[in-house]
C-alpha cells in the first residue's frame, strides 16, 4: 500500500493531541473562523446552493463519461506541446517525476502547494535522488523547515505559533525574526523569491483539468502557483484523474464555489490557467509542459463504494465543522488526508484496512455533508466503511464478540426480557446518580469518557404488560 | 511505465461495472461563444457605470485601489504618482500594443526607469535579461481583458508582449482598463473562457491566463492576514472613462 501505517495507535495520537494546550486553541480558533467566512461568503451569495447542486451535477456527469473526458484532455494537452503520463501507483508517479528531474538536469524543484504530491511522498523521493524540493506555499514552507507534515488542507500549519515560526527561521535560515507574521512572512518571500528565479523544475498540483482545452487550474492565494508554472525551465503538474472538467462553463461554477467553501473569499487571490509550455512571443514561461494522470487507488472506485469521494475538491470545509477534527486536529489522523474526508481518502488510497481505527473518529453528526460544496454524502459511506471494517474481521475482537451477541438479542424476545433483568441486578454497583459509571475490565472504555444509561426500573415492555393487566388500554 | 491505453481500458472496465447511469449532466456550452460574448459585451457597454461601481466596491474589499482618469493620456500620471508616492523608481510595462496607449516614453519623461515589453519573439538571452529587469522592478503596469464586478477580478491573458512578469514579481501592480473589459460575472468570464478557447489562438496569444483578485496573500501564520507573501503587495487598477486606443486582445 502506499503509504506506511502511522507508529502509534489512533487512541495515543488523539490523546496527545488533547493535551497540547496551544493546539487546542489554535484548532478552535482556526476552525471558527473558517466556518464564520464560509458561512457570511454562502449568505452574502444566494444563488450559491442552486451552484452546489450545479457542481455536484458535473461532477456526476463527468465520471459517468472518464474516460471520454480523459481522453479529451489528454489531446488537447498534447495538441499544445505538453506531455501526459500514467501513474498506476503512487510509485509510478515518483518514478515519473524523478526521470523528468533527471533528465531535464533539474537541481531544485520549487514546488506550490499540492495535496496530490503529499500523498504520493514526493518531496522524500527527491531528496533521495539529490534534488532539493523547496515548497513555496508559507505554511507548507513553515512545516517543510520543521520536518513536519500537514495539519490542514487549506492552513498547513495552523498547529504552529508565530514564536515558534520566529525559532525556526532563526535556526534554519539564520536570520535575524520577530514573532510578528508580517516580518516572517517578508523574510520568507526574499528566500523563496531567489528560489524561485534559481530553481529548474516547477512541481505544482492542479485543482482543475479542463479537458475541451486541456488546461491546468491552479488556485492559490500567495501567487507561488504562478512561479512555479512560469519561471523554471521545466513544470510539471501532478493531477489526480478525478480533477478532470469537460469545460471552462463548468469551471465557472466550480470556482464559484470553492473559495467561499474554503476560505470565505468569493474568489482566491489567483486562479491561473495553464495551457502548456511557453508560447512564441512570451517572455515567460516553461519549455516543456507534463502532466501526471495519478490514479493511485481512485479508478477501482468508479464503481466501488467511495465513489462520492472522488467528487471532493479539497476545499477544507468538512474539517473546519467536524467535532472530532476541531479536537485532535490534523496530526492525529496520521495519514495525508485528514478530517472527514479524509478517512474516506485514505481507505480509497491505502484500503479499508487503513482506516479500522479512523472510521470510528467521527460523530456521524453530518454536518461535514451540510458543509461538503458538492453534498458528498460523508456520514454514509463512513458508516459503509465501519460496517466492512466489522465484516472483514479487521475490527478488534471484544468489539466484534459484543455486537454479534447484541444482534442476537435483538433478535429473540424471550432472551431480550431476560436480559433486561439480568442486567438490572448487574448493573446496581455501577449506577450513580442515575447513570453507569466506572465499568470495570474493557467496558471501562466506554464509561470512561461517557456515561452509559442504566436500564430503567421497569422498561417499556413491562409498563405495557402492567397497564394492560390493569385493562387501562 | 502504464501506457495511455492501458489506463484508459482501466478505467472503461471499473465504469462498465457502475450499476447504471446516474441521472446528472454537466452545465450547458454555449454554443458560438465568441459571438455570443460579442453580443454580451454590446448589452454590457449600456450598464457599465453600474458595473463599475460593484467592480469598485469588490475590488476595495479584497485590498484593491481603484483610479479613475479621463482619458488615455493621463494614465502616466496616475501610475507615476503611485510610484512616487511610494519612492519606487524602476517601472516594467506591457508594450504598447497590448496596453492600448504607450506609457514606457511618458514614465521615462517623468523620471521612472521603464522597460516596454517587446512585441513579439526574442532571443533566450534577452528573455533572460528582462526577466532580472521584471524581477529588480518596483511597479508593474499590464492591461486587463477583463475585471470581473460580482469578484473584484482582473483577469489578465499571457502573450506577446503581456508578460506575466509584471502583475506578479514587483512589489506594486497598477493594470490599466477601460468599460470594454467590464463584465458582471463570473458566468460572464466563464463565456469570455469558451470564446478565448474557441478555434484556433490568435498569433499573440500565450498559455497562460490569470484571474487577480486582489493583491497576493496569506494567513498561514496564526490566521493573521498578511499582504505582498509572493506576488505584489498592493494592486491598483486604472480606469480610463474615454477609453483606451485599440489594443490586440
Amino acid at each position: 500500500m502506499s503509504e506506511a501505517p502511522p507508529a502509534t495507535p489512533l487512541r495515543e495520537r488523539a490523546g496527545r493531541a488533547l493535551q497540547d494546550t496551544f493546539l487546542q486553541e489554535a484548532l478552535t480558533i482556526a476552525t471558527t473562523k473558517f466556518i464564520g467566512l464560509r458561512r457570511e461568503a454562502f449568505d452574502e451569495f444566494p444563488e450559491g446552493e442552486a451552484l452546489r447542486d450545479r457542481a455536484r451535477a458535473i461532477k456526476e456527469a463527468t465520471l459517468q463519461h472518464l474516460d471520454q473526458h480523459l481522453e479529451r484532455l489528454i489531446d488537447n494537452v498534447e495538441r499544445r506541446g505538453g506531455h501526459v503520463h500514467y501513474a498506476t501507483t503512487a510509485e509510478e508517479a515518483r518514478a515519473i517525476v524523478l526521470d523528468i528531474a533527471r533528465r531535464t538536469g533539474a537541481r531544485m524543484a520549487v514546488k506550490s502547494k499540492s495535496m496530490a504530491t503529499e500523498e504520493i511522498h514526493l518531496n522524500e523521493a527527491l531528496e533521495a535522488a539529490g534534488i532539493t524540493p523547496v515548497e513555496t506555499d508559507l505554511g507548507e514552507y513553515i512545516i517543510q523547515l520543521a520536518h513536519e507534515r500537514p495539519s490542514h488542507i487549506i492552513a498547513p500549519a495552523i498547529h504552529k505559533t508565530k514564536g515558534q515560526v520566529a525559532e525556526l527561521f532563526a535556526r534554519e535560515l539564520k536570520r535575524e525574526t520577530q514573532p510578528d507574521p508580517e516580518v516572517l512572512t517578508r523574510i520568507a518571500r526574499a528566500e523563496l523569491r531567489e528560489k524561485f528565479l534559481e530553481a529548474d523544475l516547477g512541481i505544482s498540483g492542479a485543482n482543475f483539468g479542463v479537458a475541451d482545452t486541456g488546461t491546468v487550474v491552479l488556485v492559490t492565494n500567495e501567487g507561488n502557483g504562478r512561479m512555479v508554472t512560469s519561471l523554471p525551465r521545466v513544470h510539471v503538474a501532478v493531477m489526480g484523474v478525478e480533477k478532470v472538467i469537460p469545460s471552462m462553463t463548468d469551471l465557472a461554477v466550480f470556482l464559484a464555489i470553492l473559495a467561499k467553501s474554503a476560505t470565505g473569499q468569493k474568489l482566491s487571490v489567483y486562479t491561473s490557467l495553464v495551457n502548456g509550455p511557453r508560447r512564441g512571443g512570451e517572455l515567460e514561461g516553461p519549455e516543456e509542459f507534463h502532466l501526471v494522470l495519478l490514479d493511485n487507488g481512485r479508478i477501482r472506485q468508479i464503481a466501488g463504494p467511495l465513489r462520492e469521494a472522488l467528487d471532493c475538491l479539497r476545499c477544507g470545509a468538512c474539517l473546519n465543522v467536524c467535532p472530532v477534527y476541531r479536537q485532535i486536529g490534523g496530526h492525529a489522523y496520521g495519514y495525508t488526508y485528514p478530517g472527514p474526508i479524509g478517512i474516506l481518502l485514505t481507505a480509497m488510497l491505502n484500503g479499508s484496512e487503513s482506516v479500522r481505527d479512523l472510521a470510528h473518529a467521527s460523530s456521524l453528526c453530518g454536518a461535514c455533508a451540510d458543509a461538503c460544496p458538492v453534498r458528498i454524502d460523508i456520514p454514509r459511506m463512513l458508516i459503509e466503511l465501519r460496517k466492512e471494517v466489522g465484516e472483514r474481521r479487521i475490527a478488534p475482537w471484544s468489539e466484534r464478540v459484543v455486537f454479534a451477541g447484541f444482534g442476537r438479542l435483538l433478535q429473540r424476545p424471550a432472551l431480550y426480557r431476560l436480559a433486561a433483568r439480568v442486567g438490572r441486578a448487574l448493573q446496581r454497583p455501577f449506577v450513580r446518580h442515575g447513570a453507569i459509571r466506572g465499568l470495570p475490565a474493557f467496558f471501562g472504555h466506554w464509561t470512561r469518557t461517557r456515561d452509559l444509561p442504566p436500564i430503567a426500573a421497569r422498561t417499556f415492555q413491562e409498563r405495557w404488560a402492567e397497564l394492560e393487566r390493569e385493562g387501562r388500554r | 511505465m502504464t501506457t495511455r491505453a492501458e489506463f484508459l481500458r482501466r478505467i472503461r472496465t471499473e465504469m462498465g461495472r457502475t450499476a447504471g447511469l446516474f441521472p446528472a449532466e454537466t452545465a450547458a456550452r454555449p454554443t458560438r461563444p465568441r459571438e455570443r460574448l460579442e453580443i454580451l459585451r454590446r448589452e454590457l457597454s449600456e450598464r457599465w457605470p453600474q458595473n463599475l461601481e460593484r467592480f469598485r466596491h469588490e475590488f476595495e474589499r479584497v485590498g484593491g485601489v481603484l483610479h479613475r482618469v479621463a482619458t488615455a493620456a493621463e494614465v502616466p500620471d496616475a501610475v507615476a504618482r503611485v510610484a512616487q508616492e511610494r519612492g519606487m523608481r524602476r517601472v516594467v510595462a506591457w508594450h504598447a500594443d497590448a496596453l492600448g496607449l504607450d506609457v514606457a516614453g511618458p514614465l521615462a519623461a517623468r523620471g521612472l526607469e521603464t522597460s516596454a515589453a517587446p512585441g513579439g519573439e526574442v532571443a533566450a538571452a534577452e528573455r533572460e535579461h528582462r526577466r532580472a529587469v521584471a524581477a529588480a522592478a518596483d511597479l508593474g503596469v499590464t492591461g486587463v481583458d477583463l475585471a470581473i464586478a460580482e469578484t473584484g477580478t482582473l483577469v489578465v491573458l499571457s502573450g506577446a508582449g503581456r508578460p506575466r512578469s509584471a502583475s506578479l514579481l514587483p512589489a506594486c501592480h497598477v493594470a490599466v482598463f477601460d468599460r470594454d473589459a467590464l463584465v458582471e460575472s463570473l458566468a460572464h468570464a466563464g463565456l469570455a473562457l469558451e470564446a478565448w478557447h474557441d478555434g484556433a489562438a490568435p498569433e499573440w496569444r500565450g498559455a497562460s491566463i490569470n484571474f487577480i483578485t486582489g493583491p497576493s496573500r496569506t494567513a498561514d501564520i496564526e490566521l493573521t492576514l498578511t499582504r505582498g507573501v509572493h506576488g505584489p503587495k498592493e494592486v491598483h487598477a486604472v480606469f480610463v472613462e474615454q477609453g483606451l486606443g485599440p489594443r490586440r486582445g
